[in-house]
């Protein structure tokens, strides 16, 4: 470095030195001194540029360039604040729309799932081929699962995972409590830290084992106030005495698809599952979660397919009764938390990445009117001798330097957005579907990265425009007096080339949003076939000891009806397995009575609920055949069963089906037939979308098996549902007052939340789709608002020479038009060849929905006359004389 | 890292001459002696029978990269007509790279004009 130093202060001297010399030596060759310095100083050349390359030899040059180029830089955006705040806002929008999305995949989609190694734990499910029954995600039977722990030997471990929740009384009012049974090696698969205490050991997952209970930190605090004492204590599950074992840390998320990304971790309790000797060679009812896995660090995802793949093919063997057509389906952990989400969000991310695109069109607009009055600056620079090179960087400097700011800035409005979505009531009313929570996302370090990649990307691509122009630049012309763009107003400019593109984005991004708007309508239209209105839910499980024979739960469903029914404003009450339009319903095997008798593999399938009587009454189904159930339905009567139209159509599409019957699984099984007695007309039962299948209602009051259980309980009324809630519960509490009753809402509701995905979906979709026409209408503006004002000279030619305003105004018009429609058109059809990507989003519209399209292409061209119609009217009022001498 | 640039005197138009072709020449004008910089170029167009005229902006830059890589130093004395004038000198790593680059150019020459006079 002192050398450098050195070496250059003496460079000054030295050239002049030179000079002199060369000047010396051109007078002795007979030239007059004057004569012979100025052919010293030629032959010599840039005597700054010279210096200036000497300089580059020595020093880290690119970093001084850079430190002087943002200089630069800053003062030329202070310079022009209109131009700088204009392009700094638009930015900010862009990016801090595409962070605020970003932030959400990240959270939901990249981070890594918070176990060590996560990428080694998957899901075991069962996947089932049969004629009448797919599915790719079946709940394993816990046959299949100890079968497929037996004999791998690609896992380190499988853990079976049920679905349970308790009613925990005692110390306050009963509370319902979501959790799970799981298998002793559940946690150690999962490796996660605890809090306090320890997980259950194989001997307590056994049989008849110890009654334990490992607790999550929420409800440890909630309930128990975090008393470390807890650990000493036993709490009251289902009537039945638990000791608390263990308390799991703050950390710790289950991983439930249900709710891994909501915002409260509602699983709260696990209890060792306990498999029985006959649960275990049970391969026919299928009632586990899943099964977690973690590979060996030797074993990879194929082979483990690959071995799974022959078990079931053996298993198949074994038994072919239950398992004919059942496959295993290992899904990587991350897949099965995020599956539900993933479209939505990558449809989401794809649109905000149009829309930056737009903003950096836009930005680049603002920019070339800006560089155009910068030509001769430039030009000028050219002549005096610097390399075409060096502007660049600093034009570059100056697009990355905005870029940042406008990046910095989207920081801003990317959190503020954040914090307005986890206001919306899209994400406060979340379905089981789970949209992720946006309690737990923030600015991360890997978001403040994207941030930065996107913003400096952003700068790259807007700042490509003017760089363009001084790639181009003709030095000559640049730098004759009065010299602007208007004496080629032919050419088709960089400038129209990126409107045309910009309103193209902008049509994809409305379309898409146009397409899910429609769908969203469609979805709300659809008929139920069930009136929510005046319905009240709410969730309450008899399970505790005094309701083990199910007589005592029928006993118990009936009276308490009985109670509700007497409450002041209810009309009638019911309950049943599982509500509708909360993303369950269960699938069984059956056949008819006079068919031929048919394998497993042939069995058709229906759903089936459990109901009580007056089920069908409170819910608004109509009883189209036949009658409903009645408390006389008991176990020592006929067995019967009421199904939907869909069914009776599909098997006895030209009988009476009342008094047909059928029987559960094979004809050949030993289980009764069933008489059926009715025929109910059809509802929406898994969600809004889902069209209703053939489905069987069994009668609570003739059921024995332990499993036979009525959860959700629907109450009508004539007024506002939420008004009974309070008699309601004081109903079921003066029959038992240890029930706890969870979910209290009204059926609307339910409704709304079934459809909170799509609402959310469609809430940010719209938002962007918003930005998007902006964005295209003022670019579309200020195109040609600034063609018009560099045609103003134009312009009064044409009016002194006689042109009618009118005609002035066309001109103007249709050239902005032209490009609007350039654009729309273009975007017309990239949408029809990406809108595709989103058919999973959609519902009863095609992707290629012609009215969607067609709306969007209406809306689009009024919003560009209207854009074009401002300076178009501007035009026509243009005064010839003060345009001709318009410089 | 640019070449040095060199015109010809019948032809103005601007040939780029390969890279490090320059720094050669000087490297092997500095063999003679040290001296200053106008006497390099002047050396080098006088050498040339003027066919070579040193573009003297590039001179500058030459010399300080030749100093950086520490095969040319420099030291202050009087020049002749008794001015204080900066005289570069060739080190032995410059010597060493001076042989190296002269055989290397002689192959290239060589090889270039087997191909360019297959015949003779």
């Amino acid at each position: 470095m002192r050398r450098r130093k050195r070496m250059l202060e003496s460079l000054d001297w030295e050239i002049r030195d030179y000079i002199e010399m060369e000047t010396q030596d051109n007078i002795e060759r007979g030239m007059s001194p004057e004569e012979a310095r100025y052919a010293a100083l030629r032959k010599f050349g840039n005597v700054a540029r010279v210096k200036e390359e000497t300089r580059e030899v020595w020093s880290v040059i690119w970093l001084e360039q850079l430190v002087q180029d943002a200089r630069y830089a800053a003062r030329m955006l202070r310079k022009s604040p209109g131009f700088t705040v204009v392009a700094v806002l638009t930015l900010a929008l862009g990016i801090g729309a595409t962070t605020a999305i970003f932030s959400v995949v990240q959270a939901v989609i990249l981070e890594p799932l918070p176990y060590p190694r996560p990428d080694r734990l998957v899901m075991l499910l069962e996947r089932v081929r049969l004629r009448n029954y797919q599915n790719d995600l079946n709940d394993p039977s816990p046959g299949n699962f100890a079968d497929w722990r037996a004999q791998n030997s690609v896992f380190e471990d499988v853990a079976a995972i049920q679905d349970r929740s308790f009613n925990l009384t005692g110390n306050g009012e009963p509370l319902r409590v979501e959790g799970e049974a799981v298998s002793a090696s559940l946690f150690s698969l999962l490796q996660v830290p605890m809090a306090l205490g320890r997980t259950f050991t194989f001997d307590e997952d056994v049989s008849g084992g110890p009654r334990v209970v490992v607790m999550g930190y929420g409800l440890w605090v909630s309930r128990f106030g975090a008393d470390p004492q807890v650990l000493h204590k036993s709490v009251l599950l289902d009537g039945v005495s638990y000791q608390v074992i263990g308390i799991m840390d703050r950390s710790f998320r289950f991983p439930d698809p249900a709710n891994f990304h909501g915002a409260a971790q509602t699983d709260q309790l696990w209890v060792p599952i306990a498999l029985s000797r006959a649960d275990l060679s049970n391969h026919g009812s299928h009632f586990l979660q899943g099964a977690l896995a973690r590979l060996k660090p030797e074993a990879t995802l194929s082979q483990a397919r690959l071995q799974m793949d022959a078990i079931a093919q053996r298993l198949i063997h074994e038994h072919p009764g239950t398992n004919e057509g059942v496959g295993v389906n290992v899904v990587p952990l991350r897949e099965q938390l995020v599956g539900n989400v993933k479209s939505e969000l990558c449809i989401l991310l794809g649109a905000v990445a149009l829309v930056l695109l737009m903003v950096c069109a836009n930005v680049a607009n603002l920019w070339l009117v800006r560089a155009s009055t910068r030509g001769r600056e430039l030009a000028l620079r050219i002549a005096l001798g610097a390399p075409r090179m060096r502007i660049l960087r600093q034009l570059f400097t100056e697009s990355l330097l905005l870029a940042l700011l406008g990046g910095g800035a989207g920081m801003l409005v990317a959190s503020w957005g954040l914090r307005a979505l986890q206001g919306a009531r899209a994400l406060q009313t979340l379905g089981p579907s789970g949209v992720p929570s946006v309690g737990t996302l923030g600015v991360g370090l890997p978001v403040l990265a994207f941030t930065l990649a996107v913003s400096l990307l952003a700068g790259l691509i807007f700042g490509m425009a003017p760089a363009w122009q001084v790639v181009r630049c003709n030095v000559q012309r640049g730098l004759k007096e009065g010299a602007r763009e208007s004496d080629s107003p032919s050419r088709l400019g960089l400038r129209d080339v990126m409107v045309v593109a910009e309103i193209a984005l902008g049509v994809i991004v409305v379309v898409g949003a146009a397409l899910l708007l429609r769908s969203f309508v469609l979805l709300q239209q659809t008929p139920l076939g069930f009136d929510p209105r005046g319905l009240l839910t709410l969730r309450a499980i008899p399970r505790s000891t005094q309701y083990s024979q199910p007589w005592q739960r029928s006993s118990f469903y009936r009276q308490a009806l009985a109670k509700i029914e007497a409450v002041p404003g209810v009309k009638s009450a019911g309950a049943v397995s599982f509500l509708p339009l909360t993303f369950f319903q269960a699938s069984k095997g059956f056949s008819v009575e006079g068919q031929p008798a048919l394998t497993a593999d042939e069995l058709p399938m229906a759903a089936y609920d459990l109901v009580s009587p007056g089920y069908f009454e409170t819910l608004g189904v109509p009883v189209l055949q036949g009658r409903d159930f009645s408390w006389s339905d008991t176990q020592q009567t006929l067995p019967v069963i009421v199904v939907n139209e869909a069914m009776a159509q599909k098997y006895w599409p030209n009988e009476d089906p009342v008094g047909q019957r059928i029987k559960e699984g094979r004809a050949d099984a030993a289980m009764p037939w069933l008489t059926v007695i009715g025929v109910v007309g059809n509802f929406r039962h898994f969600d809004v979308a889902s069209p209703p299948r053939p489905t069987m209602f069994f009668p609570i009051s003739q059921l024995a098996a332990g499993t036979a259980l009525l959860r959700d309980w629907v109450v009508r009324t004539s007024g506002n549902p939420l008004a009974i809630a309070a008699g309601v519960r004081q109903a079921v509490w003066s029959l038992d007052k240890d029930m706890p009753i969870s979910r209290v809402q009204a059926m609307e509701e339910v409704r709304s939340s079934s459809v909170a995905k799509q609402q959310f979906t469609l809430l940010l979709l719209g938002l962007f789709a918003g930005l998007a026409v902006a964005l295209a209408s003022v670019g579309l503006y200020g195109v040609t608002a600034y063609a018009t004002a560099l045609r103003t000279r134009e312009i009064g030619i044409r009016m002194a020479l006689g042109a009618q305003r009118r005609q002035v105004m066309r001109l103007v018009l249709f050239h902005g038009a032209a490009l609007g429609f350039a654009g729309v058109s273009v975007g017309i059809v990239a949408a029809l060849l990406l809108t595709r990507l989103m058919s999973a989003l959609l519902y009863g519209v095609r992707a290629t929905d012609p009215l969607a399209f067609g709306a969007v292409a209406v809306l689009l061209s009024l919003v560009i006359l209207v854009a074009c119609y401002i300076p178009a009217r501007r035009a026509m009022h243009t005064d010839p004389m003060v345009a001709l001498r318009y410089e | 890292m640019f070449s040095g640039r060199m015109s010809t005197k019948e032809q103005k138009e601007r040939i780029e001459l390969l890279q490090g072709t320059l720094d050669l020449l000087i490297l092997r004008t500095l063999l003679l002696g040290p001296t200053h910089g106008h006497a390099i170029a002047k050396a080098i167009q006088f050498k040339s029978d003027d066919v070579l005229q040193v573009e003297q902006g590039s001179l500058y830059p030459a010399l300080h990269r030749l100093i950086k890589r520490r095969w040319i130093s420099v030291e202050e004395g009087t020049s002749e007509n008794n001015r204080r004038a900066k005289f570069y000198r060739l080190t032995a790593k410059g010597r060493r790279q001076l042989e190296l680059e002269t055989s290397k150019w002689d192959t290239l020459a060589g090889a270039i004009t087997r191909i360019l006079r297959p015949a003779e």
